[in-house]
């Protein structure tokens, strides 16, 4: 390194070259999926057509409260029974009686022997349990859900979790260290010097890392932090140890406090209404969940927790509910969390605060658009950092790798075209896909994920196995094809189209499908660009 | 940087400074998340969240210290020290509930 002698700026462009050039295939990945992310639901919904019909039929019945169902108190009552009767010994029942305006499903919570969390619903109209809902035409996915999966543990787990990690953290210092390097930061933002080569991809790279900067180093920050105490227990580990208990114990002063202890003299729960009612006065939000620990003991405890509006979302980074504690035997007030609100002091606010920044559940769906194209801009900025790299050493040979620098930069072409173009082409694949697996078939989800995995392994073969400018350009035209016919492919297998999406208001699939037009349109461009500078 | 050990070769002394980054960079950070954990003023689980927040602060800033034209030996002890200051610290006080601040 020749940076400890150049100062300090040269030491930390080296910094940022190889920091940035080794994490950004990965960092990539995890930012385009993730952006994808930010609409999960949306994607769900474009996945899962067999639920369209059920969902406008839900719309319609809450619209036109044709089929009247029990008030609360009389949910309440009904869910008690069920829980009294099929499992009196879970240590904690959890009642969520309806929704926020009163009508909906009535499902119950418990931990059964296994220690798992497990659910059962009930008729809304009849107290009745309802028979588990078979997986009968409906198609297994995973739905948008694998882009959040994957962008933070990709599907692996644990390990998944230290590899994204330490990527983010990466991302931290190649940031810092892209800051110290620009000197003219400011002036930067107003350059770019189009179609010259190198200049207009380092003039990109700074434009869309300068202009969403703050969002970069947010969305790093707070990725890393909500899962932090993986990362850094120490802290933990020195004031509460390891293993099971310990980490009972931290997550239980973490969360609600000191959980009531047992007495060990019976005592049936008592009606649930008059808690719910009085929690709701407290906190000033509709009833979601009642929560029982220890039932049929003297020590029972009832928490009543509330459901936030949509409004109220809106409005808070925090997305904590209101909650109300109350002893069962006496019925006895013992915490109330307003809605927003942290269990603890400043640092759980912040932990809280950070998640929803993260997470986007504040600030509604503009919110939404402004982290997705934020997210593209971080996107953009480590595959054109990625890219710049080699650009730079098309014209000047550096020879950082003495006798094996070609293959070090033959390696690099190809894993930018496999992780910039054949990422690409795997998340759209992975839509084609659903709509062309069989419904019947076997662990129908995981085939989904498996056609996702296989198309991002053969790019990489492809991209080793042709020239880089024709990787390139092959992988772009499969990308800018698949983009670009996923509205056709959905017209063949479901019928459904975008005129139809449009008229009946279905924003969630148009807008899968126009955003899917959209990157297909922009493959098409960069496919122009590549064969214009070619010739 | 290698004015001191001219037999060591440049790759080694990279990879040395690397580590220094990497590992002792995260022994700091460990450290430092001990001692927040300690002396914040909040309740125990409170004050060790409050450390691991503060800890990738410190991860990323020792990080980029390791980083700038400081000889390597320096670096690791620049790194290490003050880790063990505030580990041997934050380990001291554990004991004491709420730390200093309560």
């Amino acid at each position: 390194m020749t940076g400890t002698q150049g100062g300090f700026r040269q030491a930390q462009a080296w910094l940022h070259t190889w920091c940035g050039l080794w994490f950004s295939w990965l960092l990539f990945a995890v930012f385009l999926t993730g952006t994808l992310a930010v609409f999960d639901d949306p994607i769900t919904h474009w996945m899962t057509p067999e639920h369209h019909a059920e969902e406008a039929a839900e719309a319609a019945r809450a619209a036109s409260k044709a089929a009247p169902t029990a008030d609360r108190a009389q949910r309440l009552a009904w869910g008690l029974a069920y829980m009294a009767e099929h499992h009196p010994g879970a240590r904690m029942w959890e009642l969520w009686p309806s929704d926020a305006g009163g009508g909906g499903e009535l499902n119950v919570y418990w931990f059964d022997a296994n220690n798992q969390y497990v659910s059962a619903a009930l008729d809304p109209a009849t107290g009745r349990p309802l028979a588990a809902q078979a997986a009968h035409a409906a198609r297994a996915t995973l739905g948008g859900h694998h882009f959040v999966d994957f962008h933070y543990e990709l599907h692996a787990g644990t390990v998944g979790l230290w590899i994204v990690g330490i990527a983010a953290m990466a991302m931290l210092v190649a940031l810092v260290s892209g800051v110290i390097t620009h000197k003219r930061i400011f002036k930067d933002f107003f350059t770019f010097r189009p179609k010259k080569g190198q200049r207009s991809w380092l003039d990109a790279h700074n434009a869309v890392a300068v202009l969403t900067l703050p969002f970069q180093f947010m969305i790093a920050y707070t990725g890393i932090v909500i899962s932090g105490t993986t990362f850094m227990p120490a802290g933990k580990v020195l004031h509460y140890g390891t293993g099971h208990d310990a980490q009972a114990q931290f997550a239980s002063e973490l969360g609600d406090g000191a959980k009531p202890a047992r007495t060990g003299r019976a005592m049936a729960v008592p009606a649930l209404e008059p808690f719910a009612a009085r929690g709701q006065q407290l906190t000033g939000q509709a009833v979601r969940a009642v929560v029982i620990d220890h039932p049929g003991d003297a020590g029972a405890r009832i928490g009543v927790y509330g459901w936030n509006s949509e409004d109220e979302s809106a409005r808070r980074l925090s997305g904590t509910t209101g909650m109300a504690l109350f002893s069962a035997a006496s019925g006895e007030v013992q915490r109330v969390r307003m809605p927003g609100a942290a269990d603890g002091g400043t640092a759980l606010l912040a932990q809280s605060a950070m998640s929803g920044l993260h997470m986007v559940s504040y600030g509604g769906w503009g919110m939404k658009w402004l982290y997705f194209l934020c997210g593209l801009a971080g996107t953009a900025m480590m595959g054109s950092g990625a890219v710049l790299f080699i650009v730079k050493r098309r014209h000047k040979h550096l020879d950082e790798f003495g006798g094996a620098t070609a293959r070090v930069y033959r390696l690099v072409e190809a894993l930018n075209v496999a992780a910039i173009a054949g990422l690409a082409v795997a998340c759209v694949g992975y839509l084609w896909a659903n709509r062309l697996v069989p419904v019947g078939v076997d662990r129908r989800a995981s085939v989904e994920l498996y056609v996702f995995f296989s198309l991002w392994g053969l790019s990489l073969l492809h991209a080793f196995l042709r020239r880089p400018a024709q990787a390139w350009r092959e992988q772009l035209g499969a990308l800018a094809a698949l983009c670009l016919l996923l509205p056709v492919l959905n017209v063949l297998t479901t019928g459904d189209h975008l005129p139809a999406q449009l008229l009946r208001g279905d924003w969630e699939s148009a807008g899968v499908e126009l955003g899917a037009v959209a990157f297909g349109l922009a493959a098409l461009g960069a496919l122009r660009h590549l064969r214009r500078s070619a010739a | 940087m290698n004015a001191r050990f001219p037999s060591i070769p440049a790759g080694l002394l990279l990879l040395g400074r690397v580590a220094a980054a990497v590992f002792g960079g995260y022994a700091l950070a460990a450290a430092a998340a001990v001692f927040f954990a300690a002396v914040l003023p909040a309740g125990r689980a409170e004050a060790v969240i409050g450390g691991m927040q503060l800890s990738f602060v410190v991860y990323t800033a020792a990080v980029i210290w390791a980083f700038s034209p400081v000889s390597l030996l320096r670096v690791w002890l620049g790194l290490l020290l003050p880790a063990m200051v505030l580990a041997g610290w934050g380990w001291a006080l554990r004991g004491v509930p709420g730390g200093v601040g309560a």
